[in-house]
């Protein structure tokens, strides 16, 4: 018997993965889209949501919406809009982030066996692709030089804490009004960083950050 | 209360109307003016039945249950709401005029809004009933009071005298929250009934930090830096508001601490009688040796806020070592003082306003001769200084006089507040002494003389609505002047709620009172004998009237008149350690000289002080960590990181 929440799981490190691996803007943004979705079906997987009310369908279908498309999309026109060079440019190479990435699976084993929380039903899994997805975000946001990539990995942040909150807490749908509100912050985050973004660009010919530093006092 | 209120909202009213208006320039100021005078005179008459007999029931208003504001009226809050609603109204008149920019009308449509709400803070900060309200209060008057000095923000000058005002409201505020956190850390509550149940040593601790708050808003001595930098950034009318009604908010904060403490050590007395000393002394020598009369105006608030303070601190040691009377004359005078100077002050700034907006200019030494171009000004300027210096026949006397013979009563103590008594009485004659000597500068070089610039010969009268303010304050002071009695039961009446004082026979002071009014009656009667007499001995005679200082000079100059320096200078000499002069002579080396320049400076010590002790090392450990602000994103996210994980180590 195929485990389907747990496909998702790793289905999602993967894509953490790749997101820290991938060199192409366009590339990140897709992962991006792909790890959106799967990160809101997660808790249609897990075995205490059997059943779903039809506002819990219509909340799903509008987190996937979201995080899926809505966001992916709009970070999409700005790679088209904004970067004139595609590349990602790390900080930090492409190989040795994936080598982070991997550390920070250990660790995040680690620190799920540091807690010791009783999870219900083979959820450790599932706290372990959170505490990574988050660290992954925190990563990438410190690692890559475009202000683009710190929107991105502040939304795979997001998706960190989303499944962080997932696996800690009994399933309601009164839970996910709060998780709406995140999200709806986050979009509205996207929104603003396009706008900073757009005058950063005419700013300095360019969306580094390292330009920014020339702002300071 | 519901009439204070209604008055509140009224002002309130007034300053949010000039949005509405501003389009219509005239129409806008002449709207906020009459909605702030009829507010402030329903302010006053809420206040008065106060005065006469207990004030009405504290109003508690509640929200969200976290958030709990308290209002009372009782008579010493009655008190200091009597310059609030009577000086403002009259600055907010003396405004229509001198905000004569139409093409700011957007700018000066904020300035009345932030008018308005500086004069509702203040009133809500003398009503404030609990520790909460009044932190709130406060800061939105501190907050307020910031937005009208910097009205003139292009300047650079305005912003930074913004700046320092800023940092020193909000230290001092932070000293009073932390007075009031030590408050709540001990009594567990947030009104003010409990905090006389505070242990001995906090109740010290309290006053101490509620003193380096208020201190620092009422401008006593170090902490007054902010005033002389502030006061000549502000528009004129804002100066009088400030130097008139605002700091002595501070003095209230005193005021209303020590009562609540109810700690009847003599130690309190003697620490608020010495700063009043230093602040008063101190503070008049340096009027005495700035040039900028906005300034210098601003250096006398620090010396009154002393004479304040000397006359507290005269009566807290008249309760610390049972002497009613003193302890009686002292609060008094020091009230009364805190009504004079309000009105004095305010009038003395306007004045400065009229000649700074009809010459362009604040250095005394430029001005000159103004008495025979804006005869007006310079007379009310006239009933200004000799009330500021204390002379009969004018209000400064009164309130001056009651604070010397709170000292006198003072003389019959043993020890310690024998000689703080015989130090006061010595303080008071300098201070007045060296008030006279500055304002005869003051007048001299700038009313009488020919003028010595361009500017000043240029000067015309005022308009009428800044003329009718001053008039109406001149006025204010004669009456008081020669009317003094119910001004001093005022006085007496805003102590009633004092229990430390206890009951105040009706009879005090009867006789001393009948006998100031005649005195100062008898004087006025002279001064107007003499000047009757002259006319009538000159009537017959022909008078020749020649240029001022012409002196039989077939080509007097202009320089050849005394000036403000050199008048003051040998004064300011005398202060010498207290006061740092700097001057730059060029000197003469040849036998036909070219030109030579002297300059001098007068540097306040305090000033001096707090750049090299305090914020010289301060600006250098900070600049060390520079390093930490860089530019880089990334590393800023890392910080956070950082951050992150240390506390969830940590805790």
């Amino acid at each position: 018997m195929i485990n389907y929440s747990d496909a998702v799981l790793v289905i999602i490190l993967l894509s953490v993965l790749i997101a820290l691996e991938s060199n192409r803007m366009v590339a990140l943004v897709k992962i991006m889209g792909l790890q959106g979705i799967m990160v809101s079906l997660v808790p249609l997987f897990l075995p205490q949501h059997q059943e779903l009310g039809s506002g819990g369908i219509i909340f799903f279908q509008i987190m996937i919406l979201i995080k899926g498309l809505l966001i992916p999309g709009l970070l999409y026109f700005a790679v088209q809009k904004v970067a004139i060079k595609r590349e990602v440019e790390p900080i930090i190479g492409y190989h040795a982030s994936l080598f982070v990435g991997l550390m920070m699976i250990m660790v995040s084993l680690f620190i799920t066996e540091k807690l010791q929380v009783t999870l219900p039903g083979g959820h450790s899994l599932l706290l372990i692709t959170a505490i990574t997805t988050l660290g992954a975000g925190l990563f990438l946001m410190m690692s890559r030089t475009k202000a683009i990539t710190q929107v991105i990995g502040y939304l795979m942040l997001e998706n960190g804490i989303y499944l962080v909150g997932t696996a800690l807490s009994k399933q309601s749908h009164t839970r996910y009004v709060v998780e709406f509100g995140v999200l709806l912050d986050v979009l509205v985050g996207v929104m603003i960083m396009g706008i900073i973004l757009h005058n950063i660009n005419r700013a300095f010919d360019d969306v580094d950050t390292a330009l920014l530093g020339r702002l300071k006092d | 209360m519901d009439t204070l209120f209604w008055a509140l909202a009224v002002i309130m009213a007034g300053g949010i109307l000039p949005f509405v208006l501003y389009r219509q320039f005239r129409m806008m100021k002449a709207a906020a003016v009459i909605v702030t005078i009829a507010g402030s005179l329903l302010g006053l008459l809420a206040v008065l039945p106060a005065l006469q007999d207990t004030g009405p029931p504290a109003v508690t208003w509640s929200w969200q249950h976290f958030l709990t504001l308290s209002f009372s009226l009782d008579a010493l809050s009655a008190f200091f709401l009597v310059p609030i609603f009577l000086i403002c109204p009259i600055a907010a008149l003396y405004s229509f005029h001198y905000m004569d920019h139409p093409d700011d009308a957007w700018r000066i449509a904020v300035n009345y809004f932030f008018f308005a709400v500086l004069i509702v803070s203040m009133a809500l900060v003398v009503c404030a009933d609990s520790l909460i309200t009044f932190a709130l209060v406060w800061e939105v008057m501190s907050l307020s009071s910031f937005f009208l000095v910097v009205h003139d923000f292009q300047k650079k000058e305005t912003r930074s005298a913004g700046y320092l005002y800023f940092i020193f409201a909000q230290t001092g505020a932070m000293c009073i929250f932390a007075a009031f956190g030590l408050i709540y850390s001990s009594t567990g509550s947030l009104s003010f009934a409990l905090i006389d149940q505070l242990p001995a040593q906090t109740k010290l601790a309290v006053f101490l930090l509620a003193l380096l708050g208020f201190g620092s808003k009422a401008g006593i001595f170090p902490l007054h830096i902010w005033l002389p930098h502030a006061h000549p950034a502000a528009p004129s009318h804002i100066s009088a508001i400030m130097s008139g009604v605002m700091i002595k908010m501070g003095i209230y904060g005193i005021f209303r601490i020590y009562t609540l403490l109810g700690d009847t050590s003599l130690l309190f007395g003697q620490i608020i009688l010495a700063a009043g000393m230093i602040s008063g002394v101190l503070g008049v020598v340096y009027a005495l040796g700035k040039h900028d009369i906005k300034r210098l105006l601003a250096y006398h608030s620090v010396e009154n806020i002393g004479i304040i303070l000397i006359g507290a601190g005269l009566g807290m040691i008249g309760i610390a070592t049972g002497r009613p009377a003193m302890a009686v004359f002292g609060f008094a005078g020091s009230l009364l003082h805190v009504l004079n100077h309000s009105i004095f002050k305010s009038l003395l700034f306007m004045g400065a306003g009229a000649v700074l907006q009809k010459t362009g200019i604040r250095h005394v030494d430029e001005l000159g001769g103004l008495i025979k171009r804006m005869p007006t000004t310079g007379r009310t300027f006239l009933v200004g200084s000799i009330s500021i210096s204390g002379l009969p026949p004018f209000n400064g006397f009164i309130s001056e006089f009651l604070i010397y013979f709170a000292a006198f009563h003072g003389l019959t103590l043993p020890g310690m507040p024998f000689l703080l008594a015989a130090l006061a009485i010595i303080s008071l004659a300098v201070i007045g002494g060296l008030a006279a000597a500055c304002f005869t500068k003051v007048v001299g070089i700038v009313f009488l003389g020919e003028p010595r610039s361009e500017g000043a010969a240029r000067a015309s009268e005022a308009q009428a609505s800044m003329l009718v303010p001053m008039w109406l304050l001149a006025l204010l002071c004669l009456f008081i002047g020669i009317f003094p009695e119910p001004f001093v039961r005022l006085a007496f009446s805003g102590l009633r709620d004092m229990t430390l004082l206890g009951p105040i026979e009706p009879g005090t002071g009867q006789e001393l009172l009948a006998n100031l009014a005649f005195a100062a009656r008898l004087f006025l009667g002279m001064v107007i004998a003499v000047t009757l007499l002259r006319k009538v001995l000159y009537a017959k005679k022909k008078i020749a009237s020649g240029p001022t200082w012409g002196c039989g000079f077939t080509q007097p100059n202009v320089r050849m008149q005394y000036t403000g320096t050199s008048y003051a200078m040998s004064v300011v000499e005398f202060f010498q350690p207290f006061v740092k002069i700097r001057a730059a002579y060029s000197g003469i080396r040849k036998i036909f000289p070219g030109r030579t320049t002297y300059e001098t400076h007068v540097d306040d010590i305090a000033e001096i002080g707090m750049t090299r002790y305090l914020v010289q090392p301060l600006a250098r450990t900070l600049d060390r960590l520079r390093w930490i602000q860089h530019g880089h994103i990334q590393l800023y996210i890392g910080y956070i990181v950082l951050t992150i994980i240390v506390l969830l180590l940590v805790f």
